[in-house]
């Protein structure tokens, strides 16, 4: 019944989990046996084109940066001055680029590509779900029948039938990439209309996979709801249908919407398999080749923006889930 | 509304003018493929102005059938094959073989002939404020009321019933189950409907709660909130007490009907003597009878 105390309750825990993210994303390299520092020194040595004096030069910047000469305590202290500041480190692997700046490029590809798609494909899965579930008969059979295909099939299947069918083969769209070589990204017409067209193949692989699995979702709980006794009932008071179509909307919607939060709050991690296909510049893309090149700056970074957004994304659906359904509310909240 | 419409040309014409409803031929089955079960198998049923009618019959002999047929809700796999239901001088075609038959309905639904459902403790939707159900059950039939008057009117009902006026704000999960039993009353009254089909609407409660909700029915019958009641139970001692006229189904089949003192003191079917005596004891019954007689008429006189 009480919301303010719900949320304050909410808020609570989650900051909770997410002093213990962070604790943890701290921890994790510190913890890999070895000092993760030279690790990284002597991959870079391995390549031979470093001398001695800059190993020597590097070695010494990131044992200042990390602050390894200090006591665990006060290691942490500074990382956390350095996060809440918003300084995410320097990279290894592309030494001297800020992780920052590496982040903040990818990031916006990542976001551009899977947004529409996800907030599209979820509008479109759950509407196409629900009709299916409210019209039934041979309408069902059909939307049932292809949702189901589509959401079974791996997204990297679909993204290579896409890139074959309609990059290689018809030609329609680049192959691969995110803007034609030569150009930067910038805030002109001439780029976004460049940029739109390798902007599809990515876009509609995700879309199509989402709406498929929203749909299927959606069509289930529709189905289960539209044989609850409320159904029932409202019918036999005259209630119209479109109504009784509300009530069933707002009780089968409940999963969808974690389905929502969750698919946003990891976005920020990037489409991996469809950036990789794609060779678009997300943060799946930026991850990948952080992982293959120890670049744990990088990768401790994304990981980092990746548990945050889920942490965010997780407590507004339980803010919303709290707003939507009185049961949750008082269950959670101990109060009966 | 006026009872002295009578039907025209009809053979049998009734005794006396004061017939609320008439249903003829009353055929339903689940399935539509090729096992077709026949649930509700020809039956006809009437009652008049102001009358409680009383259906029993064991378990799964098709009384929540033939309810839901009366209440217009059939809906696959229940097909409704045949049917009519003649109330206020209207004869309303039954029949569900078409999908748009539901739609046909509608009209009738919650204020011609309306359901308090077998299932109550489910009947509310758990993310809706019963104000809000409140609301739109007024809006059903009547789109322009305001949500204002449509909860004067419940709270005036709850008032009348001794129920505290609070639980319009609540969801049905923060009521007892005979809290949520009283309101599905109240809601399913709301319109005034001229029929309500009462489908065992007091299993899941206890003795006492039976007692009010039934008091209850009869009082909103002795008001006029209602003219007509098919009440659906089992239970043959409180079926006893109430209703004035009995109807015993038997696989499908209504197999013996009339009044209820008639029926339970010398009933001629033998499966209505085998039900009658494997649940009543005559000398006890007639003293329930009594007593429930009496609660009514102080009730009455409670009230202003
Ligand atoms: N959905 C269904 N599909 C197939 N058969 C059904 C279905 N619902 C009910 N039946 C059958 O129809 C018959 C009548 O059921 P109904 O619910 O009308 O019984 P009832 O008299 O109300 O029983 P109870 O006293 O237990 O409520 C039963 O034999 C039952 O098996
Ligand atoms: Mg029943």
């Amino acid at each position: 019944m009480n919301l303010g105390r719900y949320i304050a309750q909410k808020t609570v825990w989650y900051l909770v989990a997410l002093v213990a993210a962070v604790g943890l994303n701290f921890l994790l390299p510190r913890l890999v046996p070895g000092n993760p520092v030279d690790v990284i020194v002597s991959n870079l040595s391995r390549g031979g084109s470093v001398t001695s004096e800059q190993q020597k030069q590097v070695y010494e910047s990131y044992v200042q940066e990390f602050g390894l000469d200090q006591s665990l305590w006060a290691q942490f202290l500074t990382y956390l001055g350095k996060v809440f500041t918003g300084d995410l480190g320097t990279s290894f692997a592309y030494y001297p680029a800020s992780v920052n700046d590496l982040v903040g490029q990818a990031l916006p590809w990542s976001i551009a590509v899977q947004l529409p798609a996800i907030l599209i494909g979820w509008i479109l899965g759950n509407v196409v779900g629900a009709i299916a579930a409210f019209r039934g008969g041979n309408w069902d059979r059909s939307v049932f029948t292809s949702s189901l295909f589509l959401s079974a099939m791996p997204y990297y299947c679909l993204s290579i039938l896409l890139l074959y069918g309609f990059a290689v083969v018809a030609g329609i769209f680049p192959v691969g990439g995110a803007y034609s070589l030569g150009l930067t990204p910038e805030f002109s017409l001439s780029f976004i209309w460049d940029a739109v067209s390798y902007y599809w193949l990515p876009f509609l692989s995700l879309v199509v996979v989402f709406i498929g699995g929203q749909a299927v979702g959606m069509r289930s709980m529709a189905i289960y709801e539209l044989g609850g006794d409320y159904v029932n009932y409202a019918r036999a008071m005259g209630i119209r249908d479109n109504k009784i179509t509300q009530y069933i909307f707002r009780n089968a919607m409940l999963p969808q919407i974690t389905g929502l939060a969750l698919a946003i709050g990891t976005l920020v991690g990037g489409a991996l398999i469809t950036e990789l296909v794609f060779s678009y510049p997300g943060v799946g893309t930026l991850l990948f080749n952080a992982i293959s090149a120890n670049d744990y700056p990088v990768i401790q970074a994304v990981t980092l923006i990746i548990t945050v957004a889920v942490l965010v994304a997780n407590f507004a659906v339980e803010i919303v889930y709290g707003i939507v359904d009185p049961r949750i509310r008082a269950a959670k909240s101990g109060e009966k | 509304m006026s009872t002295t419409n009578t039907p025209s040309g009809t053979a049998s014409s009734p005794s006396r003018s004061g017939i609320l409803a008439r249903a003829e031929n009353i055929r339903c089955v689940y399935g539509g493929g090729e096992e077709d079960f026949t649930a509700v198998d020809g039956v006809s049923i009437e009652l008049g102005e102001g009358e409680i009618l009383g259906l029993a019959g064991e378990s799964g002999c098709g009384k929540t059938t033939l309810g839901n047929a009366l209440a217009m809700i059939a809906t696959p796999p229940l097909y409704v094959l045949s049917g009519t239901l003649e109330i206020d001088g209207e004869t309303i075609d039954l029949s569900t073989l078409q999908p748009s038959d539901l739609k046909r309905h509608r009209p009738y639904r919650g204020r011609t002939v309306s359901m308090l459902p077998q299932g109550a403790m489910n009947s509310i939707s758990p993310t809706l404020r019963i104000s809000s159900l409140v609301r739109d059950v007024m809006r059903a039939h009547d789109p322009k009321i305001t949500k204002d008057e449509a909860l004067d009117l419940a709270r005036e009902r709850l008032k009348m019933l001794d129920m505290p006026v609070r639980v319009l704000d609540s969801y049905a999960h923060q009521l007892s189950g005979g809290m949520k039993q009283r309101m599905i009353t109240v809601i399913s009254t709301l319109q005034n409907p001229r029929l309500l089909i009462a489908d065992e609407p007091t299993s899941a409660l206890d003795v006492s709660s039976q007692r009010m909700l039934v008091e209850m029915l009869l009082e909103m019958v002795q008001q006029g909130i209602m003219s007509g009641v098919v009440f659906v139970t089992h239970d043959l001692p409180v079926l006893s007490q109430v209703s004035d006229k009995l109807a015993i189904m038997n696989a499908g089949s209504i197999v013996e009907s009339g009044p209820t003192r008639q029926l339970v003191e010398n009933a001629q079917h033998p499966y209505t003597r085998k039900l009658l005596s494997s649940v009543l004891d005559p000398s006890q019954e007639t003293r329930r009878r009594g007593v429930a007689r009496r609660s009514t008429t102080t009730e009455e006189v409670g009230t202003p």
